[in-house]
């Protein structure tokens, strides 16, 4: 019988770092797969990018085999750093912690739309605008 | 140790606000995705199904912080549910144990090589003639047979080790590697790993398959080795250390010493100790080095032809190589 895909969880952990503990643990063990196995993988692989924190799409199979791919950096992490500032307004709507321009609100989604679901440019433009507002960072004309 | 595992379901527009408000109180930054998709009835292809709500997790110790953090991620999704559909927030205790141990139920019986069976020591198994079964419980260090890592390097034990010869395990794990060249008649064994739960795992080990009288192990590695500390790094190994005190690692430096070096470990690990992997083996001795992956495949070849050894094999499985040597 050809293997099924039984799971596909994405991460956010920080490169080079994963470790037994949470989300890790938690996360994959439901899934049945060793969870030694996949943080030598992950930290091998993200070895040269420590500081960042660097998403993974692992898919589980029948047989409690995986593979995993990364992706590209948080949204919140791309938009600080566009924005020059160390941390959103922390609550929603409330309280302006930076501004960005229409140009790197465009180069942001361009980046992420791989990892967005979204259809377009102009989509994933829509949902990094949504995340900038909910950081309490503004969208500058 | 105890947890709180926050999660929300919510569509997928919403996931990179959510994950940024979660990871700002969870444990290592850490958030967890439940990608909704649709399988293939008969492979292994699928697809993301972006229609369906996608649950966002994050995990807190269970300790005085805990309230005032889900007081915190409450308030965010109340806000962020003024912009888009949010549902309620979800809070579950979790024990560590629970999720320790839940790979257990599907590890299997493996045949690995042409003789090689890994029995995990809870299920029974009836060995046919050739067979060389290892009884392993890995608990939490590396080296349940799964790994391609692990599978090269038992390949190459059946084609290089040969009974007598005296053997090193670098970064032993759950010590599989030291416990299989035993089984194959290599002797005496050196099974060394700096981090204390493996050389406990080893043990264990060591003793459920009776090769105690052939495998010595210790906490240590080799020469700078000895300084990296637990492979995992991160606050979490020192928990680890913390919880399992021990006199910390020892560090050796044989001169010319093994016939037979197997180091499963990380390709820096592999570069930093290359000098030290050459001296320890005899003249014509076999260094089988596992671990690598492909793109640093280069960095470590270089580092052995420097320091000495000449590469006689290559092995690669997926993104992963395994590389022999021979000290001439």
């Amino acid at each position: 019988m050809a293997k099924k895909v039984t799971a596909v969880v994405r991460l956010q952990l920080p490169a080079g770092k994963a470790n037994p503990a949470p989300p890790v643990g938690p996360a994959l063990g439901a899934t049945g797969i060793n969870i030694m196995g996949f943080c030598k993988e992950y930290n091998e692989r993200t070895s040269s990018q420590v500081g960042m924190i660097i998403p993974v799409e692992i898919t589980v199979f029948s047989d409690r085999s995986f593979t995993f791919v990364t992706r590209t950096p948080p949204a919140a992490d791309l938009l600080r750093k566009a924005a020059k500032i160390e941390k959103g307004s922390g609550t929603a709507g409330r309280g302006a912690a930076g501004s960005i321009t229409r140009e790197q609100l465009r180069e942001i989604a361009e980046t992420k739309l791989a990892d967005l679901n979204a259809v377009d440019v102009a989509g994933a433009e829509k949902i990094i605008a949504g995340t900038a507002r909910s950081m309490g960072i503004q969208v500058n004309e | 140790m105890s947890w709180l595992e926050l999660s929300v379901e919510i569509d997928q527009e919403a996931v990179e606000s959510v994950s940024e408000l979660f990871a700002q109180v969870g444990y290592n930054s850490g958030v967890a995705i439940e990608q909704p998709f649709v399988g293939s009835p008969d492979g292994p292809e699928y697809t993301i199904d972006a229609a369906r709500p996608v649950v966002v997790r994050t995990y807190l110790p269970l300790d005085e912080h805990a309230e005032e953090a889900r007081a915190r991620i409450a308030q965010g999704l109340w806000a962020l549910g003024m912009m888009r559909p949010v549902g309620e927030l979800q809070v579950k205790q979790l024990e560590e144990e629970d999720w320790a141990n839940a790979w257990k139920a599907h590890y299997p019986i493996r045949r690995i090589g042409e003789r090689f069976v890994i029995v995990p020591s809870w299920l029974q198994y009836t060995s046919q003639a050739g067979d060389v079964v290892l009884n392993l419980d890995p608990g939490m260090a590396f080296g349940t047979g799964l790994h391609p890592t692990t599978q090269l390097c038992l390949l190459l034990l059946e084609r290089y080790a040969v009974p007598g010869q005296r053997t090193l395990d670098l970064g032993c794990g759950s010590g599989i590697l030291a416990i299989g060249a035993a089984k194959l008649g290599a002797q005496p064994v050196l099974a060394i790993d700096n981090d204390p739960i493996a050389v406990q795992a080893t043990r264990e080990n060591v003793e459920r398959n009776a090769v105690g009288e052939v495998v010595t192990t210790v906490e240590g590695s080799l020469g700078p080795g000895a300084e990296l500390g637990h492979w995992l790094g991160s606050d979490w190994a020192t928990k680890q250390r913390r919880a399992h005190p021990t006199a910390g690692p020892v560090a050796f430096d044989p001169d010319a010493e093994f016939d037979l070096i197997v180091a499963n470990i990380l390709a820096n690990v592999h570069v930093l100790l290359a000098p030290h992997l050459q001296r320890a083996l005899k003249s014509g001795g076999t260094l089988v080095t596992s671990g690598i992956i492909a793109d640093r495949e280069a960095d470590v070849a270089a580092a052995f032809a420097a320091a000495g050894l000449a590469q006689i094999e290559r092995l690669q499985e997926g993104d992963w190589v395994a590389l022999t040597h021979r000290r001439p």
